[in-house]
């Protein structure tokens, strides 16, 4: 039987927006594991990503359909083509968090270190940079794409200030230097983690402009305010 | 110099007010694609071009419809020398009953001219243009609807061709080929606009977006809108448009 081309769109909307879902719980589950001060258990978290990565196929797949079946244009296209893309985004931030548990299981002496390089600010920033980039895909509201670049600037500050002193502190301090490592490689993914929420606000802004700004400055890009 | 100007063209069929206010332009060697819904007066439109609504009765055109910066509706302009510049291939493939070559070379001889030697040549050079040489080369005498329904319509475009027009008027010319028939058409027109400036109707969105430079979306007798056809199908202006072009109405 054949599907009209609106409960397709719908069906997509819902996939993307269960996916993001899940990826918001990881981002909170692997920012709370890490702020946490007892070793972590990733059970659930490996099984939140088994579900995303399902997911992800599922939206390729849909999108395969409409492409091939319903041949798409203007909004339509532009639509399908963000959701391919944010599909993917989202993909990443579910395997970086778990990456982020992983990793965080190796660092001894965590609290202390957190607590000395406002690891959890930057915690804090993730969460809620990766629930703007889902209100932003749901709402399609622009007013939050600016917000969401202010962030990620934000964010990649204080995680490139916590890295050098986290370095800083390594060169004098050689017992750091296996924990201090690993840490290093959590804020590089948590970074990763706001970088792709980024990108879903910029495939949001040209899913709602037809405007690719992938490489723009936010100074640069029309209807949005703020400075990077 | 746009090579196709329209101003201002209302168009009545006898009280039927069927065009309203249509101002648009083509650039020569361009492909525009007339799109829009059944009746939304597009076909209207592209008879206007060749001044084929003059053979019904009770039509009436106010505005002026510009080719090369002349006029056409202008009382000094032939209707059969417009014609001739501009050449016109209809939905469905209407070879005439007579030979292959005999279809192309007709115009030729209607339009007075009478050395063999120039006719052979511009049957030829018609029959090449629309890729159907190899096909047809040993068979130039055999009846045209011996051909295909694809060769049939190339042969028609040839036979446009043969009185040497600068701009070929399509209404649908793919509408009753099948896929392969319609995608060597369409390769066809990339060959073509090179030398001519194409106006095509045609139903099928796709078709537009694949083989148009510029799209004009019509409805209700008016123009809502005339871009790049990149724009047209990846963000129209205009809501009916993107409605439109998107299956939301129509």
């Amino acid at each position: 039987m054949t599907i009209p081309f609106e409960v397709e769109l719908e069906k997509l909307k819902n996939t993307i927006i269960k996916i993001a879902d899940l990826a918001e719980q990881q981002v909170t589950e692997a920012t709370a594991t890490l702020l946490a001060e007892s070793k972590p258990e990733n059970k659930v978290i490996k099984r939140t990503e088994d579900k995303i990565d399902k997911l992800d196929v599922k939206i390729d797949q849909i999108c395969q359909k409409i492409f091939a079946l319903k041949q798409p244009v203007a909004s339509d296209l532009r639509f399908i083509m963000s959701a391919m893309q944010i599909s993917n985004e989202i993909e990443r931030i579910g395997d970086l968090s778990m990456s982020v548990v992983k990793k965080t299981k190796k660092i001894n002496d965590k609290h202390d270190l957190i607590k000395r390089f406002g690891i959890d600010e930057v915690c804090k920033q993730i969460v809620a940079i990766n629930q703007k980039a889902n209100e932003c895909f749901i709402s399609r509201n622009e007013n939050t794409i600016g917000e969401i670049f202010i962030l990620n600037k934000s964010i990649k500050n204080k995680t490139s200030e916590a890295i050098h002193e986290i370095i800083a502190v390594m060169k004098t301090n050689s017992k750091t230097v296996v924990s201090g490592t690993h840490l290093i490689i959590v804020l590089k993914h948590l970074e990763r983690i706001s970088e792709h929420c980024t990108n879903i606000a910029e495939y949001v802004y040209f899913m709602i402009n037809a405007k690719i700004i992938k490489h723009d400055k936010l100074g640069d890009i029309e209807g949005l305010e703020g400075e990077e | 110099m746009h090579k196709i100007e329209t101003k201002n063209v209302n168009f009545f069929y006898g009280e039927n007010h069927a065009l309203h206010d249509i101002s648009l332009a083509m650039k020569a060697n361009t492909i525009t694609a007339l799109i829009g819904p059944s009746g939304c007066g597009k076909s209207t439109y592209l008879r206007l071009l060749n001044r084929m609504n003059d053979l019904i009765d009770g039509t009436r055109l106010e505005g002026e419809i510009l080719i090369d910066g002349e006029n056409i509706y202008d009382k000094n302009t032939n209707a059969y020398d417009l014609r001739k510049n501009v050449g016109m291939v209809f939905q469905k493939p209407n070879p005439f009953p007579k030979s292959i070559f005999e279809n192309v070379a007709y115009g030729l001889k209607v339009n007075g001219i009478t050395d063999k030697a120039v006719i052979e040549e511009r049957v030829h050079t018609s029959i090449q243009q629309v890729a159907l040489w190899d096909e047809v080369k040993d068979k130039l005498k055999k009846s045209a609807f011996e051909l295909s329904g694809g060769q049939q319509q190339r042969l028609c475009i040839a036979r446009a061709l043969a009185v040497q027009p600068s701009v070929l008027l399509m209404d649908e010319p793919t509408s009753a080929l099948d896929p392969i028939s319609t995608s060597k058409i369409e390769e066809l027109l990339f060959e073509l606009k090179n030398k001519y400036t194409i106006v095509i109707v045609t139903h099928n969105m796709q078709q537009a977006a694949r083989a148009s430079d510029n799209t004009a979306f019509f409805y209700m007798g008016r123009l809502i809108e005339m871009d790049k056809t990149k724009t047209i199908f990846t963000k129209p202006n205009q809501k009916q448009t993107e409605d439109y072009i998107t299956g939301r109405f129509g």
